[in-house]
């Protein structure tokens, strides 16, 4: 057990060197809890299901501590990732895209405290904010009136039972890592579908394709992805 | 216990925040009760997150940090949201549509269409499709008809059966183009359907064939 600790200990410190400051405090937090983690089933499982990537300890530190300098750094490096999904396959205008990442931080702000790094990692949570933001804004510049923000159509993950995890544990790391291997046009509908907004008959007229081709080549892309889906 | 659900095709769609308001209203209100297409739906947003920080940054100005920072101690805003329980109150219904609907079924104004057959349009904003509960009477009959385009439906209350099954509270549904079918609501109790359409349904028996051109899509 001493030397199990001891191992795990090291891999903390590389990791603390290897990222900045946040990442050092975050490793002594979390080393004073790992025996606990250790003692019991329960607490293990939710430690290995714990996102330990920097983002992630920086917007729990954001939630807890209102720390802006943790927000800043948060600011820093996905606000630049806002702006580039406000602006792939839209007409919308720079003045528009960084309104986008206004609204999309000052809600990164607010909605902090009730990120669960059990539950997603950060950089999937800010992509669900992104696009929720995204679509309402479209409906505003094109003056729809709805009654329904995007954000009512989100499943509420903190209601969900305590081992019910919905994102995959694996996460988006695996996901990129079997991404560089879909063939080119596969890729390029799923572009069209998350990053651009487009429904798969958008997608199909816009490529010139007919709309069954269109959901065969997503249906393939994301059986290679590894999503699990047995009777749809 | 939902036995039939969306297709995989919306359920990406709908993580991908690319369906039309109407329909996306109705796959949430089928997954906001059905576990395995929430979990479905969790994993196409990591495919969603996993693109999105693929993406090649585009440089954000200082200034626009530097209004974040000065607005983070604005309030708030107080967001309505009074579906946050759902997962745990279903059935009879999915806070959504509870507040949309603004009461509960009597309350509605129901249009009747048949003897059998009433339906109460709501409005959710969206411009090209109708979304509205359909009602039918215990035993009753929709007459045997198909779409000019696609019909989604998920079951809220009752039951019916058509040619290709019986469908119960929390099933989903998708039928489209010349797929024709005749609802008819299971014996002893009425049912009650969420419908989402964008072209008028058309039915086929000369019968009934007349009332076609009364058939108009209700959207928003």
């Amino acid at each position: 057990m001493a030397r199990l600790s001891i191992g795990c200990n090291f891999e903390r410190l590389l990791y603390a060197l290897r990222y900045d400051v946040w990442g050092v405090v975050m490793a002594k937090l979390s080393t004073i809890d790992a025996p606990v983690a250790a003692g019991s089933t329960s607490s293990l499982q939710q430690y290995a299901g714990r996102r330990t990537d920097e983002w992630s300890e920086r917007l729990v530190l954001v939630g807890e501590q209102q720390d802006r300098a943790a927000f800043t750094q948060f600011f820093r490096h996905f606000a630049p990732l806002i702006k580039a999904f406000a602006l792939s396959g839209s007409t919308m205008s720079a003045i528009h895209a960084d309104e986008l990442v206004q609204e999309v931080m000052i809600k990164v702000w607010q909605k902090a405290s009730g990120f669960n790094p059990e539950k997603a990692a950060a950089s999937t949570w800010v992509y669900t904010i992104a696009r929720n933001c995204r679509t309402d804004m479209f409906r505003r510049l094109q003056k729809f009136e709805t009654a329904i923000a995007a954000e009512d159509l989100e499943f509420d993950e903190a209601a969900e039972g305590p081992f019910s995890v919905l994102h995959s544990h694996r996460g988006a790391e695996r996901i990129r890592e079997l991404m560089a291997d879909l063939p080119p046009d596969q890729a390029q509908i799923l572009g069209k579908v998350y990053m651009e907004g487009k429904s798969h008959s958008e997608a199909a007229a816009e490529l010139d394709l007919p709309l069954g081709t269109v959901k065969s080549r997503v249906r393939l892309a994301i059986q290679k992805l590894q999503v699990q889906f047995g009777t749809q | 216990m939902a036995r039939h659900h969306p297709p995989i095709n919306f359920l990406t769609d709908y993580a991908a925040g690319a369906l039309p308001t109407a329909q996306a209203a109705c796959v949430y209100a089928h997954a906001v009760c059905c576990e395995p297409c929430r979990r479905i739906v969790g994993q196409l947003q990591d495919i969603g997150s996993a693109l999105f920080n693929q993406l090649a940054p585009i440089p954000v100005s200082d200034k626009v940090l530097d209004c974040v920072l000065v607005r983070l101690d604005d309030p708030a805003p107080l967001r309505y949201r009074d579906n946050r329980a759902a997962a745990n109150e279903c059935p009879p219904l999915p806070g959504l549509l509870a507040r949309i609907m603004n009461g509960d079924f009597s309350e509605l104004a129901w249009k009747r269409i048949t003897k059998s057959l009433s339906v109460s349009c709501l409005k959710v904003g969206d411009i090209a499709h109708e979304f509205a509960l359909y009602r039918i009477t215990a035993g009753g009959q929709i007459p045997e008809h198909n779409h000019g385009g696609s019909e989604m439906t998920l079951v809220l209350q009752g039951g019916f059966s058509d040619d290709s099954g019986v469908y119960h509270p929390g099933d989903f549904l998708y039928r489209q183009g010349l797929d024709t079918h005749a609802p008819l609501a299971i014996d002893g109790e009425g049912c009650i359907c969420l419908t989402v359409l964008d072209a008028p349904l058309r039915f086929t028996r000369l019968r009934h064939r007349w009332m076609n051109p009364f058939l108009q899509l209700r959207v928003g």
